[in-house]
């Protein structure tokens, strides 16, 4: 007890330290708004997004650069943005682009296609810059150019009929952000810092420390003048890193902030019973939103014994979902049955994959798993299996941000132990995990969401592993991409069957057919294996701001760390 | 020679008399040593007369609170679960039958270890002296200057999972120092009595004047400074097991903290997953220093006449 309470002591101490500092100048509380950071800022002087590291979901990308449309996951539009519409060719290889007019950088130079044009070169042409949005165009576009000033032609390598939702549209987390060419030109985009940044957006940057981040509204935002939206109603935004579980509800339950990161439904019952103010996406059990997120265990198909497809489903049948449901969740979400989050828009091709019979049971065949690892010559001595004197071992990585990935873990490794396999949790800071382990594969097995992408086709998600992204360990996966490094024969006619859909125009009735064909192969090999579907439970606080998205104000989902924020920023109203 | 039966009275008196001059009759020392011991006991019984395959994620419901409590949904505790459970279903009784002996284990090994380098490096520098004492004297002295904690945080983040030996090992490295100094400091005063230095006279080896003279005058020390070097070696390990450092799937007093610390445990008013580890903890402790007072006494007969 007597640590614990050194913690939240210091927690407090140093929360008071900080707020000291962030309101000295005359911003009242009742006019700023707390967003909770489930990381540290690791580099808090440098905002080049398309490096690695936090440097956009601190607020960055939720203030002050905006997308250029956003995918309303309500009504399942494209909310235009800095943009105001698209057109396409008739095989969708050529995607006309119309930019909002009146547009401003912060520093009131104007917003116009040449920014487009510059960003999307300096993704095209330079080599060594690494996130995910930028791989993604430079894998997509074959060139740009400007029509005039309010318009951007796009001619890609290859038809994709959904480009522009897919770099533009914030469909998942981010988008592609333009950055502003007089600033970025003749910098080298690999390296640039970016700071001081500006931004479209109606927040400018005031200050940022490894743990917090601080945007203040600028109230000439071109916005309000040019009659697309009115300012919104916080004079400040601050993103705080609040720590566990544990601060992060005490925080809430103080008032200290406003939106909280993801808890488990027994803190949040207890939030709730402290600080009747605190909201959910629903109002009732499950309190959560689901994630389009689907969770899953990634193995390395380079690392033996795991590069033998009867091992990875050796693993698939001894995982048991229901226990991962219920244990780890508490009950507020559910088992996997494909790769897919299971939104009502999903259901045409989940349903194909299971009438196929390549669906998942939400159960598990431990006899079957063990069966397959004997198949493969492992002998079980005494608690474990064995083969040429060496015990059958794995190591887990996953990211200690969140209760909910390292409980997901605990129960895996509880049943892999019980089935006779020696897993081990290897819990990595955030930073690390995404940075080094993820990307360059240097891991057996590891916690995470990388098929995620598709919310209304499968394309997005099932593109994600083709052999086209396979790289040795120790490179990096192209935009997170393939990171199980999945090829072979199987690999490759799956890839096939993709790269086919991937080129189809959305909705064409032949495309839940062939996703039933390509995932009987994904099935046979798993390279990943779906758990569970995901769910976020955030705490809202209604003390000072109303007007947070909900199923009942559903404008958009509650992920706030995504670039869809400004949608929840500016819904926001002083409570009272 | 007179076969007199001594009388009843006398007899008593002996018996007092006895009882007071035993110096090891001590009750500081029998009560700390019966807290460690009935934690030890808990430990053996409980493993024949309680499933410990309880301890492990998802045996039980979660969150169940201790037979006679609810907790915030209204679940009363059930007798299978009678110390009720943690946000993993873990069987809170189990945890403590598997995890106090745990802790216990790391701090007498790791202190069994840092005693042994001690003794052997303190009688060395003490009784040979010269350079070997410069050494070892500068290096104790270096070592005592550096926060263990701060250093052992490194080391385990860099191992990733450890063994419970993994870790003692760990600890025993900065444990060493303290009985060093000490032991060295007393053998330089014992150096120069009477029967050291006839020992010398008549022949007897380094060693042998070491450990066969002079070790036996210090057992009580050796005692007072082992057991306060298993104080501070389980406080390490509390400390690194309450940040997460510690081994994952063998459960401990501090993982078990760390655990209820990391799930929110205080907010939701689950008390039992924090409080009985720290109960446990805290028994420990008192019995650790009790132990250790008695010793004093033990060691130092004015103590004894004061008390």
């Amino acid at each position: 007890m007597r640590v614990s309470k050194l913690l939240l002591t210091v927690s407090t101490l140093a929360f008071a330290a900080f707020s000291g500092s962030a309101f000295a100048q005359d911003i009242s509380r009742e006019e700023t708004v707390i967003f909770d950071l489930d990381r540290t800022i690791q580099d808090p002087e440098n905002f080049n997004w398309m490096t690695p590291g936090t440097k956009r979901m601190h607020g960055a990308h939720q203030t002050m650069w905006e997308p250029l449309f956003i995918l309303n996951y309500g009504t399942g539009d494209l909310d235009p943005w800095l943009a105001t519409g698209f057109e396409s060719n008739g095989d969708s290889t050529e995607f006309t682009v119309a930019l909002r007019d009146g547009v401003e950088w912060s520093d009131g130079e104007a917003f116009n296609a040449d920014d487009v044009i510059f960003t999307v070169n300096m993704a095209l042409t330079n080599e060594d810059i690494s996130s995910r949005e930028a791989s993604t165009i430079r894998a997509q576009v074959a060139s740009v150019e400007k029509v005039d000033d309010l318009t951007v032609k796009f001619t890609l390598a290859d038809a994709n009929p959904r480009f522009v939702v897919e770099n533009f549209g914030v469909r998942i987390f981010g988008s592609f952000l333009i950055m502003p060419e007089h600033i970025w030109n003749g910098q080298d985009a690999a390296t640039f810092a970016f700071n001081p940044p500006i931004g479209t957006g109606p927040y400018t940057f005031t200050s940022a420390s490894s743990n917090r981040a601080i945007w203040d509204r600028n109230d000439e935002w071109w916005g309000a003048k040019a009659g697309f939206q009115d300012l919104p109603a916080p004079k400040r935004v601050i993103f705080l890193e609040t720590g566990g579980e544990e601060s992060r509800a005490q925080l809430m339950a103080s008032n200290q902030i406003d939106a909280a990161q993801n808890v488990s439904i027994g803190t949040f019952e207890a939030v709730q019973a402290q600080n009747p103010n605190v909201i959910a996406w629903h109002q009732d059990y499950p309190f959560a939103a689901s994630d389009p997120c689907a969770r899953q265990l990634e193995i390395n198909t380079t690392m033996a014994p795991w590069d033998s497809a009867a091992m990875r489903k050796a693993v698939a049948h001894i995982i048991d979902r229901n226990q991962i449901v219920n244990v780890a969740y508490e009950g507020t979400t559910e088992a996997s049955r494909t790769m897919f989050a299971q939104y009502g828009s999903m259901a045409p091709f989940i349903d194909a994959i299971v009438d196929a019979g390549h669906g998942l049971p939400a159960s598990a065949d431990v006899a079957a798993g063990q069966a397959l690892i004997e198949g493969d010559g492992w002998v079980r001595d005494g608690d474990y299996y064995a083969k040429d004197g060496e015990t059958l071992s794995v190591n887990i990585h996953v990211n200690s941000a969140s209760t909910e990935y390292t409980r997901t873990i605990d129960v895996i490794v509880e049943q892999l132990q019980r089935a006779g396999i020696d897993a081990k949790a290897v819990p990595v800071e955030n930073g690390v995990f995404w940075g080094e382990v993820l990307p360059f594969g240097t891991y057996e097995m590891s916690y995470s969401w990388l098929s995620c992408g598709s919310v209304n086709e499968p394309w997005a998600s099932m593109g994600r592993y083709t052999v086209k992204d396979v790289v040795p360990v120790g490179e990096r996966s192209p935009g997170f991409n393939n990171t199980a490094r999945w090829d072979g024969d199987a690999a490759e006619l799956y890839s096939q069957i993709v790269d086919k859909i991937g080129t189809m125009p959305l909705g064409d009735e032949a495309i839940p057919g062939m996703v039933a064909e390509a995932y009987a192969h994904l099935d046979a090999e798993m390279p990943f294996i779906p758990l569970v579907q995901a769910a976020k439970l955030l705490p809202m606080n209604t003390t000072y701001w109303t007007g947070w998205p909900s199923a009942e104000n559903y404008y958009n989902h509650p992920f706030f760390w995504w670039n869809h924020t400004h949608q929840i920023i500016h819904n926001l109203e002083p409570a009272g | 020679m007179t076969d007199a039966p001594i009388t009843r009275s006398e007899r008593r008196q002996q018996k007092r008399l006895k009882r007071f001059d035993n110096p090891w009759m001590n009750p500081k020392l029998i009560w700390g040593a019966g807290l460690l011991l009935g934690i030890i006991a808990l430990g053996l019984i409980g493993r024949v007369l309680w499933d410990p395959e309880l301890v492990f994620t998802g045996s039980a419901t979660l969150k169940l609170p201790p037979v006679g409590f609810e907790n915030l949904r209204k679940q009363p505790g059930v007798w299978s679960n009678p110390l009720g459970t943690d946000g993993g279903g873990r069987d809170m009784l189990a945890l403590i039958i598997i995890g106090a002996p745990n802790t216990l284990f790391v701090g007498l090994l790791a202190s069994l270890i840092g005693m042994s380098i001690g003794i052997f490096l303190g009688f060395s520098a003490g009784f040979v002296g010269g350079r070997t004492d410069d050494t070892i004297r500068v290096l104790a002295d270096v070592m005592i200057t550096i926060p263990p904690l701060l250093i052992l945080v490194v080391f385990q983040s860099a191992f990733g999972d450890v063994t419970l030996t993994m870790m003692a090992l760990l600890i025993a490295g900065f444990v060493w120092q303290s009985p060093t100094r000490l032991i060295r400091a007393q053998v330089l005063s014992m150096k120069q009595s009477g029967y050291v230095q006839m020992a010398q006279l008549s022949g007897a080896s380094t060693s042998h004047i070491m450990f066969r003279e002079m070790m036996p005058n210090l057992v009580p020390y050796l005692f007072g400074s082992f057991i306060a070097s298993v104080t501070t070696s389980i406080v390490t390990a509390v400390g690194l097991e309450v940040l997460g450092l510690g081994p994952q799937r063998i459960p401990t007093l501090g993982r078990t903290i760390y655990e209820a610390i990391n799930a929110g445990a205080l907010i939701q008013n689950l008390w039992w997953w924090w409080g009985i580890p720290t109960l446990l903890l805290a028994t420990m402790f008192i019995g650790l220093l009790l132990i250790n007072l008695g010793l004093d006494e033990v060691s130092n007969p004015r103590l004894r006449k004061l008390s």
